[in-house]
């Protein structure tokens, strides 16, 4: 019975697979003709070349796969960083390279490009990739071979420190970690809304909800707060108003909602209002849904999350808009990623006033703070985690507006 | 705070009941548990869907439509799979193992027509609420149980009072003889999937006005499952009962113990009544449960 299920299962596996290839192999299937060609003449061109006339920075991230429409972002944005700097005159005097590799997405094809960039191409550092899953192997072999790796969107803490809590030296990222926006809204809901008396609303056994949940409270009450009602629920679960009976009761003036499915946080939001809870919700990057103030249908007016800046700011807005006039594609923040890490090498390499890569993270790390185009920056020279200035949203009618930015904390 | 939890639990328990009588119904006739009920639900709530948002049709109508899908669904499952293994003599365990494949294709097949984005019914639903004493009740929650009652009362006067649900208990009762004595015993059984597929898409659209529309949410089957074995497979009143008292039980747990421990409390129900008494509070046939 069990191996029918399986087999059944299996099946029906097997044609949403296809179901979903067959939707992104459109955006896809351009990618690899336009970035494969330049990796390679990169690679061609490097190899006449004599050590030490250009600076080369690496970049691997999926270039052809699935998920290539955040690769080929990440890529055009550094390539597009590099012309510009170029045009200025280089780094130290020297005109800079970018070697992109395509590493799929996989973590095997990442490491294989990572030592292939390091052996062949001498690069002084490498910007990607954007998934944990690939930074995490990528960063034990950054550490062997004496070369920083800055991770984009690899957000697991794995990334940068090991199972027993060691740093990865050469191992770095620019976004934060998960539960870092839970210190960022426990501080907001104090500090700028000036919340006493708050309730916390998580979903039990998810490690993202529970953990930036836990944030939440430790800087809540660090400030002076006090959580009047922790509740929870399950994965999957529809109707929360028996913990909304619970949280009312204790009349709260503000409720963090932890759930990582805007339905379900509209359907809180909906609940509440219909049980007389008028009280302010907030929430974290779980809400970043075009469709959740409106299937709120107002139940969120006046109601806040936390998240990255994206494209908020006019001149990350504008690079966007440049990507695309030259490379086409969609408005992704990938690209200011890319971008952000060409500019934050170049930063620590005249800092460290050489190109050498021992000199290069030293000088990451030595980061007090770097002006991005994804925000301020500022390393934990301990952890390798950065704090990063986040955008404030408010819901307003059928959309969230930003509302504006808060500095790194 | 206790009235208002136990409204809760009710809400809860009318959503579970609607689905469980579906389940004792066929139980009844077959002897197997149709795995694939919930996604009637499921494929009911879309139909409304596509009706209201396609069709653009009014939403009693997208409701019917909704009811109809469901029925629909649920009988050519019925026509097409379980009657040629039945008449196939194959084991019950067949039935089973079909009814979890139907369920796994409605899922996936919803998944890849619709995506698994969350949908609701383009209509101003009535939110406003009642405050009784201390608890606040909703409209829609009212409208929704007393559709629930009507439904199930119709049910059980179908059955204990026409020749209909005459025909079903002697089916139920020894399908062999009932055949013999002049009952038409498929096209009864077929009767029964129609009228378990529509009351599940009664629940389907419901769930859908309460929460939303996507397409696992035929997972709420599972619980109506166990509902129907607490209330005593096979029994239509029984469903109804343990439903109730599992939609009130897990808002209890909830409220009271903790929500993270509510889906032990509702499993621990379950195995304590199978120990007790295997049949159920109102059961009648105790081999072959589940």
């Amino acid at each position: 019975m069990k191996k029918l299920a399986a087999i059944l299962l299996s099946a029906a596996m097997a044609v949403t697979l296809v179901a979903c290839g067959g939707g992104s192999t459109a955006p896809a299937s351009s990618a690899p003709a336009e970035s494969a060609a330049p990796a390679e003449s990169a690679e061609e061109a490097a190899a006449p070349a004599a050590e030490g006339d250009t600076i080369k920075i690496g970049y691997i991230s999926d270039l052809t796969g699935a998920t290539s429409l955040w690769g080929t972002a990440g890529q055009h944005g550094a390539e597009l960083a590099i012309q510009d700097i170029n045009a200025e005159g280089g780094i130290l005097g020297k005109q800079v390279e970018l070697i992109a590799m395509d590493g799929k997405g996989e973590a095997a094809d990442s490491v294989s490009a990572l030592k292939k960039m390091v052996e062949e191409n001498s690069i002084v550092a490498e910007i990607g990739t954007n998934f944990s899953s690939c930074n995490i192997p990528m960063a034990s072999v950054a550490d062997e071979a004496h070369v920083p790796i800055i991770g984009t969107a690899a957000s697991n803490e794995l990334v940068t420190v090991d199972e027993n809590g060691n740093l990865h030296p050469y191992s770095f990222r620019m976004c934060f970690i998960d539960s870092y926006l839970g210190t960022v809204i426990g501080n907001y809901a104090t500090k700028t809304l000036g919340m006493k008396n708050a309730a916390l609303f998580t979903v039990a056994g998810n490690t993202n909800s529970e953990s930036v949940g836990a944030f939440i409270k430790d800087a809540f009450e660090a400030n002076g707060g006090t959580l009047v009602a922790e509740e929870q629920c399950q994965e999957g679960d529809v109707d929360f108003r028996t913990q909304l009976a619970n949280i009312g009761s204790k009349n709260p003036e503000i409720i963090f909602v932890v759930m990582n499915d805007y339905a379900k946080t509209a359907t809180f939001a909906k609940q509440a209002r219909e049980m007389g809870i008028e009280c302010l919700l907030m929430g974290h990057d779980g809400w970043d849904s075009a469709q959740l103030a409106g299937e709120a249908g107002g139940a969120l007016e006046g109601c806040y999350y936390v998240s990255r800046i994206g494209f908020n700011t006019p001149e990350a807005k504008a690079f966007g808009e440049r990507v695309v006039a030259e490379y086409g594609g969609t408005m992704e923040a990938e690209c200011l990623f890319g971008r952000d890490g060409v500019y934050w090498i170049k930063d620590a390499i005249e800092r460290a006033g050489s190109a050498d890569p021992e000199a290069v993270r030293d000088a990451l790390e030595q980061t007090d703070v770097f002006e991005g185009l994804i925000g301020t920056l500022v390393m934990d020279a301990e952890t390798h985690n950065p704090s990063m200035a986040c955008a404030i949203y408010e819901c307003k009618g059928d959309a969230f507006e930003f509302k504006e930015i808060v500095e790194a904390q | 705070m206790f009235f208002q939890q136990l409204i809760t639990g009710i809400s809860v328990g009318g959503i579970y009941a609607l689905l469980a009588t579906g389940y004792s119904l066929i139980y009844s006739l077959l002897d197997f548990s149709n795995w694939s009920h919930g996604e009637f639900a499921m494929i009911g709530a879309y139909t409304a869907i596509v009706f209201s948002t396609v069709v653009k049709a009014p939403f009693a109508l997208a409701a019917l439509a909704g009811v109809a899908g469901g029925a629909l669904v649920s009988f050519l499952c019925e026509r097409f799979a379980y009657r040629r293994i039945r008449r196939n003599g194959a084991p019950n365990m067949f039935l089973m193992i079909a009814a979890m494949g139907l369920s796994n294709v409605f899922q996936q097949a919803s998944n890849l027509i619709f995506t698994g984005q969350y949908r609701s019914y383009p209509f101003q639903l009535p939110v406003s609420t009642v405050k009784v004493g201390s608890a606040y009740i909703g409209v829609l929650d009212v409208v929704s149980l007393l559709i629930t009652a009507v439904v199930l009362m119709a049910l059980i006067y179908m059955i204990n009072k026409t020749q209909f649900g005459l025909n079903v208990r002697a089916i139920a009762n020894n399908a062999g003889a009932a055949k013999v004595l002049g009952i038409k015993v498929d096209s009864n059984i077929a009767k029964v999937f129609l009228l378990a597929g529509s009351l599940a898409g009664v629940a389907g659209v419901l769930y859908g006005m309460k929460y939303n529309v996507f397409p696992t949410m035929g997972n709420v089957g599972l619980k109506a499952f166990i509902a129907s074995v607490i209330g005593g497979l096979g029994s239509v009143p029984g469903a109804i009962v343990g439903a109730m008292l599992l939609g009130v039980l897990e808002t209890f747990v909830s409220a009271y113990i903790s929500s993270s421990l509510r889906d032990f409390f509702s499993f621990a129900l379950l195995i304590v009544l199978l120990l007790v008494k295997p049949s159920g509070l109102f059961g009648v046939d105790v081999q072959d449960k589940a």
